[in-house]
């Protein structure tokens, strides 16, 4: 008997979807981020293949070597870990404060001033996030290279005959003034949506109580946006931290090397041991700051202030200032969006780089057959075979990793809320965010070495396509998964259980209730995983082979090879894909990246 | 005295009129309600009597002080003022006590300590509230964290409190409660209130005047008991009271004697209470308060059949069917009536409302009568 109900008890369980939809997805993303963490921490313990003579062990037995060289191998340590730990800790922390103010003071202008052109400024402003973060960086050292390192100096050379220092070139500085940039749109998408949905009463009963401006920010707004606040910022920071592109562009010429950059090193390189230390490091870190972010946005203190919108937001008049200060915000958008695309257009139709008179613009990097004086012969970009690959494979990997990551997302957010405070649904949601914390880079490299030898039923997918597919779709499901968690949240059950009382099955549930009425918060689920996928370089850039090249990657290696012509052809090519089909998707749909935030 | 004054105020938000022309005289003392469906621009108003909005067009007055003018570029800040406003959701700063929450307003006005805490004092004693002073907002149920509310927009004694739908989210028998808080207060303050309110009763028990609005144009302002009497159009008189008034469409068929036909063939006379001319065939609409609906066993004025009975005790509402047109009737006493049967019915006193159907204003009070 008791063994008939507890069979029956199960039979219940698995006739819900959502229990299903759990289940599996604890069983596969159990799979595809636990034992990858496990496979990491035992390749620390490990004697490598290119290391056996080194340690003079037998490749595959244990071994200390690494986490001593790592820690206790004095200049060694030093300038393996110690030295890029704090070039990422000062890098990640200002590139932070930085993206934190601009983008707080963007959101602060959007929502709460009547600056004019609102939505321009909202739409552009999200340009350098949707673009790749190297673009940025690309687009500095097009501006401001100089001769002593980077060759050919850039424009600001060109114009001024004055050459600029290596400080404000390569290095710290640019890197942070990038980084802060690429991220200031999040932080603006962050910071831009607790201050509309903040109530505006709470700052107008305070100025009614013969508040001034400045103690109403510093006794009402501040206190009650400060934990939002916070947690924005240690989201950032995780970001930054784990960023590869930009320093590798602006700070590899001088020598400037953080965790991801040494990363990548070690990793390619002779001492794969090292890197999985450094991975290990990066996720304990991303952990902590997970941990520090839900002990700051739990605790008692953080009240839920957010009351829905406010109806009657009442706008700062900006006065006399409201013109010019639209005027400069938009000429700062157009400097860090618009110009350093003409400047990609540019520097790839220049033959002799540095020479930017009429007669050294050439089509040749466009549509030339090749020529053996440049660059090996290699045809120009729209008539060259492995760019074209490059490109089909690139929108091909995006937009399987988009159909994927999107549709386990909207599931698991589904089921996630549906179960919301059992235990099931706490462990996928944890292991839907956990990719989130691993960097990128970390992230490729353990499955290089999980997917390189056949394990089981799995066979080895190195080399394969659908290895780039499920590395991708892993990673992005965070995205998703939150966007739809958050699209479930605000949906009443009775919703759908007003269709279950009337008989409708559950596929239909889906399609023709609870997708419709979130359809663009679901709809951003898909376009944020297509978007990352296309400009993302560092979690595939271990994964690739000539046959599944895509066009980051492509483009790092003409970067690398100093063709830089190819390099900014390209990358003008993915920024118009990914800003084009942004601006499509919003145009059909209403989703957007900066949804809501300056609509008003 | 802060007598409050607005001439012709307009409020635009793009294309949309939110408030058109106003004009509006707010005594001294007094207790107003801006009172209409949502929509209808009251907030509006307020937050722009308040200062936190800012009208397109007009003037307002505070006090014989022009706070704002469109045409000469004034535009006083709220908190120079000399106001009140109690929000809807309250408003309470969650990281604040509920002691810092009232001192707040003191503070930035650099009141010195002591005074600051017997101000204090007196507040959380006079809203019962003494010993939450040390809790924070989302510790408090609603109707304590209203109390708090109203202690922190007095805390700076302004001469003009506005309120916008204080009690909206309080349940029913708090919001009773509140009421009679909210009389005592306008009486012991001794300063004019300003209330925004969708709920008619709460406008009629509440007030000393009535500021009926819709589509941001006013309807009538007027006493309360003066609204219910003789309302100035069909919206007031359809707004005001429950259940509804009966409104009945009808048309003159003489003039005199003024003879009104409706549903297929049925009359009344109606002897108006002031001389009235009216051509035939005009189309109007009586108006009449069911407690003016009588049932008596004789002398029946008009016959009509009962459709259902809903005695509450103290009084019965009873729907009945003349000639077609459905009419409530309150009785007052413990009765219960027979459904389906056919009474007879006479119209009480002479407040019976007489409306132009074109237009929806008053043409005249009078009787009704058999025809």
């Amino acid at each position: 008997m008791i063994k008939k109900a507890r069979v029956n008890q199960l039979k219940s369980f698995f006739k819900k979807p959502h229990n299903v939809i759990l289940v599996v997805l604890v069983v596969v993303l159990g799979y595809l981020t636990l034992i990858p963490l496990i496979t990491i921490v035992v390749d620390t313990f490990t004697v490598h293949s290119s290391e056996v003579r080194a340690i003079k062990l037998p490749m595959g037995s244990f071994t200390l070597y690494h986490w001593n060289k790592i820690f206790a191998s004095g200049m060694t340590s030093q300038k393996t870990f110690y030295e890029p730990f704090v070039n990422t800790m000062v890098v990640a922390f200002l590139s932070c404060v930085l993206a934190i103010l601009i983008g707080g003071l963007f959101a602060w202008m959007v929502t709460r001033t009547n600056i004019r052109a609102k939505s321009f400024i909202s739409t552009v402003f999200m340009f350098p996030y949707i673009m790749p973060s190297w673009t940025l960086a690309m687009a500095w050292l097009n501006f401001f290279k100089n001769s002593r390192v980077g060759g050919a100096p850039g424009f600001f050379t060109a114009l001024t005959g004055l050459e600029t220092a290596n400080w404000f070139a390569y290095g710290l500085f640019p890197i942070v003034m990038v980084q802060g940039i690429h991220y200031a749109p999040f932080a603006y998408i962050l910071i831009g949506g607790i201050l509309q949905n903040m109530d505006a009463n709470l700052e107008e009963a305070a100025m009614l109580l013969h508040a001034n401006r400045l103690t109403i920010m510093k006794k009402v707004t501040l206190p009650i946006v400060r934990p939002a606040l916070l947690s924005t910022f240690l989201l950032v920071f995780s970001s930054t931290m784990s960023a590869f592109a930009v320093p590798a562009f602006l700070g590899s010429p001088v020598r400037y090397q953080v965790l991801t950059t040494q990363m990548y090193r070690t990793l390619n390189g002779m001492n794969p041991g090292y890197g999985y230390i450094i991975a290990l490091v990066m996720i304990v870190i991303g952990v902590a700051i997970l941990m520090l972010n839900q002990w700051v946005t739990g605790r008692r203190k953080s009240y839920v202030t957010i009351t829905g919108k406010s109806s009657n937001i009442s706008l700062v008049n900006l006065r006399k200032a409201r013109t010019p200060l639209t005027v400069l915000l938009v000429v700062i958008l157009l400097m860090v969006a618009i110009l350093p695309l003409v400047s990609f257009a540019i520097e790839s139709f220049i033959m002799a780089p540095g020479d930017y008179s009429l007669a050294n613009f050439t089509t040749e990097f466009w549509v030339g057959q090749g020529s053996p004086e440049i660059a090996n012969s290699e045809p120009g970009i729209l008539r060259n075979p492995s760019i074209w690959l490059g490109l089909t494979n690139s929108l091909k990997l995006s937009l399987i990793v988009s159909a994927f990551a999107g549709t386990i997302g909207l599931l698991s957010g589904y089921a996630v809320a549906k179960k919301r405070g059992s235990k099931l649904s706490t462990i996928v949601n944890n292991l839907t965010f956990f990719p989130y914390l691993i960097p990128s880079m970390a992230f490729g490299a353990i499955f290089l070495s999980m997917f390189a030898v056949r394990r089981g039923f799995i066979p080895a997918l190195y080399g394969s396509f659908w290895l780039l597919v499920i590395v991708g779709t892993v990673k992005y499901l965070p995205f998703a998964t939150r966007s739809s968690v958050n699209a479930m949240l605000q949906l009443s059950g009775e919703i759908e259980e007003a269709g279950t009382i009337m008989g409708v099955g559950w596929i239909k549930r889906m399609t023709r209730i609870i997708f419709p009425i979130q359809r663009s918060t679901f709809i951003s689920g898909y376009l944020l995983p297509f978007i990352s996928c296309m400009r993302e370089l560092s979690l595939f850039i271990l994964l690739v082979t000539p046959s599944t090249r895509i066009l980051t990657t492509l483009l790092f290696q003409y970067n690398e090879k100093g063709w830089n012509q190819y390099a900014n052809a390209i990358n003008l090519m993915i920024v118009v894909i990914v800003v084009g089909f942004n601006l499509l998707i919003n145009k059909l749909t209403g989703a957007s990246i900066d949804k809501g935030i300056g609509s008003n | 005295m802060p007598r409050i004054e607005l001439k012709h105020v307009t409020k635009m938000f793009g294309k949309f009129v939110a408030v058109d022309d106003l004009n509006m005289i707010i005594d001294d003392r007094s207790f107003v309600t801006l009172l209409g469906p949502s929509g209808c621009g009251k907030t509006t108003t307020l937050r722009m009597i308040a200062g936190l909005e800012t009208p397109t067009e007009g003037t307002i007055t505070i006090n014989d002080r022009v706070v704002f003018s469109s045409e000469e570029g004034i535009d006083v800040p709220p908190d120079k003022r000399d106001v009140g406003f109690l929000f809807q959701n309250y408003a309470l700063w969650p990281h604040m006590t509920v002691y810092k929450n009232i001192s707040f307003g003191l503070e930035n006005l650099k009141w010195p300590k002591d005074r600051i805490a017997d101000r204090v004092e007196e507040l959380l004693e006079m809203l019962k509230i003494t010993e939450f002073s040390a809790r924070y907002p989302s510790e408090l149920s609603g109707g304590q964290q209203q109390r708090v509310a109203i202690a922190r927009t007095l805390s700076t004694g302004p001469k003009a409190l506005f309120m916008d739908e204080p009690l909206s989210n309080l349940d029913a028998k708090l919001r009773m409660e509140m009421r009679t808080e909210l009389k005592r207060l306008h009486r012991e303050t001794d300063s004019t209130f300003v209330y925004v309110t969708h709920d008619q009763l709460e406008a009629m028990t509440l007030s000393t005047m009535v500021c009926l609005m819709k589509e941001g144009y006013t309807q009538q302002y007027a006493p309360p008991l003066e609204v219910y009497r003789k309302p100035a159009n069909t919206f007031a008189a359809d707004f005001v009271g429950s259940p509804n008034i009966n409104l009945i469409e009808a048309e003159v068929e003489t003039a005199t004697p003024l003879v009104l036909k409706f549903g297929t063939a049925s009359r009344l006379k109606f002897t108006a209470n002031a001389p009235l001319a009216l051509k035939e065939g005009k189309q109007v609409t009586l108006g009449i308060r069911p407690e003016h609906i009588t049932i008596v066993e004789e002398g029946a004025t008009i016959e009509a059949e009962i459709q259902s009975s809903l005695p509450s005790g103290m009084e019965t509402i009873v729907a009945l069917d003349l000639d077609g047109i459905r009419l409530h009737s309150v009785i007052f006493g413990d009765l219960d009536f027979e459904v389906g049967k056919l009474v007879g019915l006479t119209f009480k006193g002479a407040g019976i409302n007489l409306f132009d159907r074109e237009d929806g204003r008053l043409i005249a009070q009078g009787t009704l009568t058999k025809a």
